[in-house]
């Protein structure tokens, strides 16, 4: 019982990372329908940016870490302005091709940059430090995770609820030629959510790097992000967070009690079933298509 | 213009004698290569004959009948691993393995086909994906195909003689291209084609039209994927020794950027987008030692970036090149190719 | 249409640009020796790619110093990204249009395998793969000289120490998936039969796999007092930083892939204090047993030698002077000895003849010889069989544990 227990309270643990990476792609899939495989190298360049402001610049770590997520709004925005939004009629396929070359072209100036060898990043909580609920282990950074990604949800929410920018962002989603006839710069919507976008994974980026960093450090994030984001539906945020806890819990389950070798993939495995119960996620509204 | 009757004018192999001369002078030019070039290119154009044979495969698939996949890595690992186990447990011989490894891929690609049915978009993307991680996992984990720790591939021999060099190889590879190319047009002028085209542009009409979604949507899979395991025995013969890391994402990916990027929904596209983005894949490597360039680039690594680092150039310089072509025609380099050809057709006038 | 004929231009004046150069052997003129090697600079294997750093900036200090018998080498490598499809086309793109005399090193058990055969057959030399591989010796090749100790004997020695010195009882094994993980399962695994025990616990890691949390959980659970690790060094780093957020701490010990301490000390942020891993060399460990060697400030003169010499006047600034970049000197070390020792006359047989000849040859790593060929035994295209241990201290040195321990190979079960 006490091994379920420190199971699933591990899965949560690293569902939270999970989650700040599926948060990052629905926000932009809403926005763009693409599914953002840029999504990680978007993170990767601000949190090596933080690792330079650190150890060339001399910074504090809470400055260099502000100054992040300044610069990974700065890129969402500037990779939509300045790239996807570019594209002449673009399809799915084609935006997926763009994607996949801006993650190789941010991968290739980060490992350009810095070099293949890992990287230590500073950080003020120490990785190694934990909290013990009777005998049930979580680390102090694992905690901050979880307590980070339900705060980004919760803000997200309040903020497409309640501001009048994430209003406007709901409206570009739901119908854009609408939504611009309202006297809404669609355009200037969906390069403030790539920004945004961004900035949340790399919320997931820095809370990663002080236990791992390198260049290809995002990858597995990443993917475990979009499989969740599928769960969850590919348009939902409360979806997005509930599947990535369902893809870490399964993961840790899976790994504890059945098959170690088989954990880096169950989590598609679940994605395949539960796609094949509910073809468009647990959260998402099903749609009609028009003939 | 008269009412369409029948499609034999589709299925002809050539429509006018234009066409049978370039078809000719292709044959020649693929016939005398091996004697022109060196060794080196001879490698390539193998190397690149069988990214063909996926791209092909794939794009009947993604370009066809407008599904994705993400797993197709997966396939082509099945037909490298049948294949040599064909050959070394059964004792097939290597045409009969290569055919048989083809089927055994297929039958997974229908396999794909059936929760493939209901997905679609980033729905069907995970889910391939997922089959393409899985898939060497498992192989991964089946003793007889050498584990994780691989399988050597065996002698090649076809009707008694051995092949050994690059050369020998490559009419090999190049036959079973240029067959499996014309095979794929042909599918596309015929009833199948025209029903996955009609699955692509709109599925519900095609359906309400009498096309069979379940068979026609499995059956594009299974094609894709058997070319991909025709492939996957090739490539196995190439490096001679496979194990499943080698089967990894970034291939999948790969075999995707390829078929887009060369221009979906025809049959030059993908094969000009597998010629090209193979070329660079191979070629890149040696961009620092391209005299003037070089060395600017180690200049400008050594004052803003890392020397230990500047091979890394390559994937910038092959991530740009992805996106300025899909920025400047969503058809790739198809497009591209019909763009050009509209505009000199006037000239000179 | 313009490119292909520009590629047939091109293709034309290779052809004819590269006609025989009247010398009796390939690669080899008056002036220049090449040798070839492959990498990988890009993608996740990118670590490994100071090997050949290493071994350039070495052949470059040979150079400098008036070369071998009046002749400089010229080191040719390229990047792969750990692509066999790439190594080959490297490999054959050097080896037609250049010529290369011998290869050296080369990074990784697939993309070597992709080109052995075609080495092979050309019957041209190459030295040192980077990998401890049993293919490499299995079945033995006339021309292929291997240099880097098997995983296989760092599995048996740590186990031996673990259970003979360290009175451990049990002892898991925690393993990548691949030839390299396999390898340490079956050494560890031989060791412990020989002693009457059975692993505590066997864990296997996929390389993509970032959360080690399952793995460690498993270990606790199994209660493993010893617990040898056979991943990359990021996995180590992980799987330590888990395994002290979770209060369990037994002895890590790991392998020579992960006993840069220096490294280890600073990505782990001090938790590597203490492990015990191999080492092939780097440090003299005969009269020095219980000694502390720092790699930042060699005792070992070689190496201190190397360090200022090699290191400081040739790598790239942003080079790390670590065991990776060191690996590249010890390797190619025999191949250099051998064509030094063939003298002015240099061919490839007389190469191999030297290189059957070498006997204890020292460099960087252990002692080194080879034996004249013999198709049923694998030893005598081993090189080096010799390892010792070596434990972390809290700023990044090496205690030396013992002096060099022969390991057994143990054929390949096929």
């Amino acid at each position: 019982m006490i091994d379920f227990l420190q199971m699933t309270v591990s899965g949560i643990a690293v569902g939270s990372s999970y989650a700040l990476m599926a948060l990052g792609m629905v926000l932009i899939y809403k926005a763009s329908e693409v599914p953002n495989f840029a999504q990680g190298e978007m993170a990767l360049l601000p949190v090596f940016m933080a690792y330079m402001l650190i150890y060339t610049y001399g910074q504090s770590v809470f400055a260099a870490f502000f100054g992040a997520l300044a610069f990974a709004m700065f890129l969402g925005c500037f990779l939509e302005f300045a790239v996807v939004r570019r594209a002449k009629n673009p399809n799915i396929l084609g935006l997926i091709i763009i994607t996949i070359g801006l993650e190789m072209v941010l991968l290739g100036f980060v490992s350009w940059k810095f070099g293949a060898d890992q990287r230590v990043m500073p950080f003020p909580i120490s990785s190694y430090s934990s909290f013990m609920f009777g005998n049930v282990y979580i680390s102090t950074l694992d905690l901050l995770t979880l307590v980070a990604a339900l705060v980004i949800m919760v803000s997200l929410f309040l903020f497409f609820r309640f501001s009048r920018l994430g209003v406007a962002m709901k409206a570009t989603q739901q119908n854009e030629t609408a939504a611009r006839l309202m006297g809404i710069r669609t355009n200037r919507v969906k390069m403030i959510t790539w920004g945004i976008s961004a900035t949340v994974g790399t919320v997931a980026g820095l809370l990663l790097a002080p236990v791992f960093m390198e260049p290809y450090m995002m990858w597995d994030p990443l993917l475990k992000g979009f499989a969740a984001a599928v769960i969850g539906g590919m348009t939902s945020l409360p979806g997005a967070v509930f599947g990535a806890y369902i893809v870490g819990i399964v993961e840790h389950l899976f790994g504890g009690y059945v098959s170690m070798e088989y954990k880096a993939v169950v989590a598609f495995a679940v994605i395949v079933i539960v796609l094949c119960v509910k073809p468009s996620g647990l959260f998402a509204r099903h749609y009609v298509k028009k003939v | 213009m008269d009412m369409k009757r029948s499609y034999y004018d589709d299925v002809r192999l050539f429509s006018s004698g234009v066409t049978v001369f370039w078809f000719v002078a292709l044959m020649a030019f693929l016939f005398f290569y091996p004697f022109v070039f060196t060794n080196y290119y001879v490698y390539m154009a193998n190397y690149i004959a069988i990214n063909i044979i996926v791209v092909v495969g794939l794009n009947l698939l993604v370009g066809y009948t407008g599904q994705i996949s993400l797993g197709h890595a997966g396939f082509y690992a099945i037909g490298a691993y049948a294949t040599i186990t064909l050959m070394t447990v059964a004792h097939f011989p290597f045409l009969a393995a290569l055919v048989c490894a083809g089927l055994i891929a297929a039958v997974f690609g229908f396999l794909l086909g059936l929760p493939a049915l209901r997905l679609e978009g980033p729905y069907l993307a995970i889910a391939t994906l997922g089959f393409g991680l899985t898939i060497t996992t498992v192989i991964g984990r089946i003793e007889m195909l050498g584990g994780r720790q691989g399988l050597h591939a065996p002698d090649l021999v076809i009707m008694g003689h051995h092949l050994t060099s690059d050369r020998q190889f490559y009419y090999l590879a190049v036959t079973i291209t240029v067959l499996l190319v014309l095979l794929a047009r042909n599918i596309t002028k015929t009833k199948v084609g025209r029903a996955f085209i009609a699955i692509r542009d709109a599925h519900i009409a095609a359906e309400t039209m009498g096309v069979n979604l379940v068979l026609y949507k499995t059956m594009a899979f299974a094609l894709s994927a058997f070319y991909a395991g025709v492939a996957g025995g090739l490539y196995a013969f190439v490096l001679r020794f496979i194990e499943p890391e080698l089967f990894n994402l970034f291939l999948s990916v790969f075999f995707l950027t390829m078929a887009v990027a060369g221009g979906l929904g025809s049959v030059m596209g993908p094969i000009a987008g597998a010629i090209v983005l193979s070329f660079l894949d191979l070629q890149l490597r040696n961009i620092l030692s391209i005299p003037y360039i070089g060395d600017w680039l180690r200049d400008l690594s050594a004052s803003y970036f890392s020397l230990t680092g500047v091979s890394n150039i390559q994937f910038v310089i092959f991530g740009s090149i992805l996106i300025a072509i899909m920025l400047f025609e969503p058809l790739g380099l198809y497009g591209l190719w019909i763009r050009m050809k509209k505009y000199w057709k006037p000239w000179p006038f | 249409m313009k490119n292909t004929l520009l590629a047939v231009l091109m293709g034309a004046l290779l052809v004819l640009g590269f006609a025989p150069a009247g010398h009796a052997e390939v690669g080899v003129t008056d002036t220049e020796i090449h040798i070839g090697q492959w990498s990988p600079q890009t993608g996740p294997a990118a670590p490994w790619g100071a090997v050949a750093r290493g071994t350039d900036a070495y052949f470059k200090w040979i150079n400098a110093n008036g070369g071998i018998h009046g002749r400089k080498l010229i080191h040719h490598y390229f990047d792969d990204a750990y692509n066999p499809a790439k190594t080959i086309a490297g490999v054959k793109q050097l080896q037609e249009q250049t010529g290369m005399f011998a290869w050296v090193s080369g990074v990784g058990t697939a993309c070597g395998l992709a080109v052995k055969d075609y080495l092979m057959e050309r019957q041209i030399p190459w030295v040192g793969p980077s990998a401890g591989s049993r293919h490499w010796v299995t079945p033995p090749q006339k021309h292929l000289f291997n240099v880097y100790p098997l995983y296989l004997g760092d599995a048996q020695l740590l186990t031996e120490y673990a259970v003979t010195e360290m009175d451990k009882k049990r002892i898991a094994v925690v393993y990548q998936e691949d030839d390299y993980g396999k390898q340490g399962l079956e050494g560890a695994r031989h060791v412990l039969e020989q002693h009457g025990m059975e692993l505590a616990a066997k864990v296997p890691v996929s390389i993509s796999d970032t959360d080690m949390r399952p793995h460690t959980m498993k270990l606790r659970q199994a209660k493993a007092d010893a617990v040898l690790v056979f991943v990359t060094p990021g996995h180590v780093a992980r799987l330590l930083g888990t395994g002290k957020a979770m209060n369990y701490e037994p002895q890590w010990m790991s392998t020579t892939t992960c006993g840069d301490f220096p490294l280890m000390i600073a990505i782990t942020k001090g938790l590597y204090e203490g492990v015990i891993t191999a080492s092939f060399g780097m440090a003299q460990p005969t009269g020095n047993v219980g000694g502390i060697e720092h790699i930042n400030n060699p005792k070992n003169k070689l190496m201190a030698k190397y360090k200022t010499e090699v290191y400081d006047a040739y790598a790239a600034d942003d080079e790390r002077w670590g065991y990776t970049f060191t690996t590249g000197i010890g390797l190619a070390e025999p191949l250099v000895e051998a064509i030094r020792r063939a003298g002015r006359d240099l061919t490839r047989e007389k190469l191999v003849a030297e290189l059957e000849k070498m006997e204890n040859f020292q460099g960087l790593m252990g002692r080194i010889t080879y034996g004249p060929y013999d198709p049923d035994d694998p030893l005598c295209r081993i090189g080096q069989q010799e390892i010792f241990l070596q434990q972390c201290t809290a700023d990044g040195g090496s205690k030396i544990l013992t002096d060099w321990q022969k390991t057994e190979f143990i054929p390949m079960s096929e």
